[in-house]
């Protein structure tokens, strides 16, 4: 691994400690993507240049392209940074870094995150759940369940259950229930959506907080804070997921504890706690969190 | 145009609890480079498309614990189906066949079919009465027919769910498979990136129950405008049925005849070709799933010696029907049969009459399609 793609990674792991605020360093690091997305480009290229036939007319096949693409994606969502920027001392550590070596917990593989259970990217990730379904299944993989064989004209077995592997944070979704693949695939997506927000964590600022309107608009009408005099968006709405998405990051940024959320959100404790247990999903989140802070769950 | 009498299917289904030769058509012409004629005796108006179970008249009646009992024993069945064949692609798998029993109950029970599922929530000893599309006698007889005679699923609730459509298939239509869904997806990631695609003819060859053309039809608005041809009566009489389902008569029109036959008409004028053709081949139908093998129409499948006939004839009807520019998309059984295409496209009389040929594959990684542009 070179140097620079090195050095990249020290600065991942890094930034998961030095994002501050400061509006510093962008155009540094945003060399730093460029040459190393450069670097991924050829390798993949030359992988699929051996597919292609020798002939005036190109030929090459179109799942190595998409694998590029991919695997460009991953990289650039994960590296994407907030108009945060870095700290100055990031900065000077990319520019004169040389030789650096084992900083680096992660493998350059951002396309597998083994552990699909943990919190996968401390650095300030990319909102996914802000993506378009278009967006957000370019990020992803998807794979049939299939046995061995042709396929196509040769098979006719009702199995069109697709997995969404989505490639920058290694969390899979799948649906089977439904009677076409292409409706399988807009359920694995909105599973995934779920998933997301519910693996996802997004630091938070808890001394200036203000909660984001996706977040506004699940909570009760009770809440102090609410602002709209909308309805209040229910657990089977799809616009629950990125609300929910925010309330676990508040939690997590409260250390999974109920009373100081309710009362950042103008709730009452009990009043948060309902919230929390009408969707299970977002429920389990929580009692993982509490549990690993030593919390009892929530019933 | 075309008039459906479920009543008249009723009584045609139950004759199908039959041996298994009377599902496969009669009529079977081996695909060949040549363009067969259509035989004017067997008219498609002639023909009247069956009704698909979910939209059958729920004129039938029983109470709750009759279907329970029917529930079970159609359960029963499906579990125990044995591991009696060598190939392990002919297997039965009960995971799939309890899959289908539950599309099964929700095609054919009017009531929420959770109240089938789930019986610990009725509390009336099953005196209820439950509205039925089919009779219980035939519900009997489906299943069997499913389990014991390896009947397709599609064919025994007469509907496909590919897309987001819902299509009517029955024995003589090939079965829409999912990997064909694809097609629809190029075709829509082209006219986006290209709207002069969206204005002219395009064209959906061997069309079968018109899922392709609808497809298509669907993604490239209203200048839109798809010919579809088959050269099955059937195939013309269920894909016409289906069009008029989803209100595109004024976009889709299904001509009958053998491939380009039918569009002579449009020589030189199409935008772009669609074609799921028949691609295994001859040597390798007899040892495909029983399902598929011996229930669903040669005529869609058999691509002769190498599977390639048909799409050696669609590659020469490509170079003369698309317009300068024209699009194509042609599905194969994968990796062989698409480098094998490729290159006849690119040599003799097909060199330097297309650009930008490429290969791409499935959501299973099979290089399933070849598609290009007509210079």
């Amino acid at each position: 691994m070179s140097s620079t793609s090195k050095a990249w990674l020290v600065a991942a792991s890094i930034g998961a400690v030095e994002a501050s605020k400061d509006q510093l360093g962008m155009c540094r690091w945003n060399y730093l993507i460029r040459s190393v997305n450069q670097r991924i480009r050829n390798n993949v290229r030359s992988a699929s240049q051996a597919n292609r036939f020798s002939s005036s007319t190109a030929v090459a096949s179109v799942k190595d392209d998409n694998k590029a693409k991919q695997a460009e994606e991953s990289l650039r969502t994960v590296m994407t940074v907030p108009s945060n920027g870095l700290s100055t001392r990031l900065c000077s550590i990319l520019r004169y870094s040389s030789s650096v070596d084992g900083g680096g917990s992660s493998s350059g593989d951002f396309g597998s995150a083994n552990d699909s259970v943990s919190v996968v990217v401390d650095v300030q990730s990319p909102n996914y759940l802000k993506f378009t379904d278009d967006e957000l299944m370019k990020q992803c993989r998807l794979e049939t369940f299939r046995v061995s064989g042709p396929g196509g004209q040769h098979r006719n077995k009702r199995d069109s259950a697709v997995r969404l592997k989505h490639l920058p944070t290694g969390i899979v979704a799948q649906a089977v229930e439904d009677r076409s693949q292409h409706k399988n695939r807009a359920s694995a997506l909105n599973r995934l959506r779920t998933l997301l927000a519910i693996k996802v964590r997004n630091k938070v600022d808890l001394d200036a907080y203000a909660p984001p309107p996706e977040l506004l608009q699940i909570l009760p009408p009770k809440s102090t804070i609410r602002t709209s005099s909308g309805s209040q968006i229910g657990p089977n709405n799809p616009k629950f997921v990125p609300g929910m998405q925010a309330l676990l990051d508040v939690i997590s940024a409260s250390d999974g504890s109920i009373a100081d959320s309710a009362k950042l959100l103008g709730l009452s404790t009990g009043g948060l706690s309902r919230l929390i247990l009408s969707h299970d999903g977002l429920r389990m989140a929580v009692n993982s969190m509490r549990a690993a802070k030593g919390i009892k769950p929530l019933k | 145009m075309i008039r459906i009498f479920p009543s008249l299917r009723f009584t045609s289904l139950l004759s199908a609890a039959k041996p298994l030769c009377s599902y496969s058509p009669a009529r079977e012409p081996p695909a060949s480079f040549t363009e067969a004629k259509s035989s004017p005796e067997t008219n498609s108006l002639s023909i009247t498309p069956k009704t698909p179970l979910f939209l059958r008249t729920p004129s039938h009646a029983t109470s709750l614990s009759e279907v329970w009992k029917w529930h079970d024993w159609a359960k029963d069945l499906a579990s125990s189906v044995e591991e009696s064949s060598k190939n392990s692609e002919d297997v039965l798998d009960s995971v799939i066949l309890l899959r289908e029993l539950k599309w099964l109950i929700e095609d054919s029970i009017v009531d929420d079919p959770l109240v089938i599922l789930h019986r610990s929530e009725i509390s009336d000893n099953g005196e209820k009465n439950v509205k039925l599309r089919a009779s219980l006698e035939e519900l009997y007889d489906l299943w069997r027919q499913r389990i014991e005679k390896r009947r397709p699923f599609q064919y025994v609730v007469g509907c496909e769910h590919w897309r987001d459509l819902v299509l009517c298939v029955e024995e003589g239509v090939l079965i829409p498979r999912p990997e064909t869904e694809l097609i629809v997806d190029m075709v829509e990631e082209l006219v986006t990136r290209d709207e002069w695609f969206k204005k002219g003819f395009w064209a959906d060859l061997g069309t079968g129950s018109g899922a392709i053309a609808i497809g298509i039809a669907k993604v490239l608005g209203s200048r839109g405008r798809v010919i579809a041809t088959d050269l099955s009566p059937v195939a013309i009489t269920v894909a016409g049925h289906n069009v008029q389902r989803y209100g595109l008569e004024g976009m889709i029109e299904v001509r009958e005849g053998s491939w380009f036959e039918p569009l002579k008409d449009l020589e030189g004028k199409l935008v772009g070709i669609v074609s799921n053709p028949p691609y295994i081949p001859s040597d390798d139908i007899p040892g495909l799933q029983a399902e598929v093998g011996k229930h669903e129409p040669k005529l869609a499948l058999d691509g002769g010696i190498d599977g390639t006939d048909s799409l050696l004839h669609l590659c020469h009807g490509a170079s003369r029907m698309l317009q300068r520019g024209g699009f194509f998309i042609f599905e194969t059984n994968g990796e062989k049969q698409s480098k094998m295409i490729v290159d006849y496209m690119m040599s003799n009389d097909l060199k330097d009459c297309f650009s930008d040929l490429k290969i791409v594959s499935d959501f299973a990684g099979i290089n399933r399609f070849v598609t290009g542009f007509r210079l």
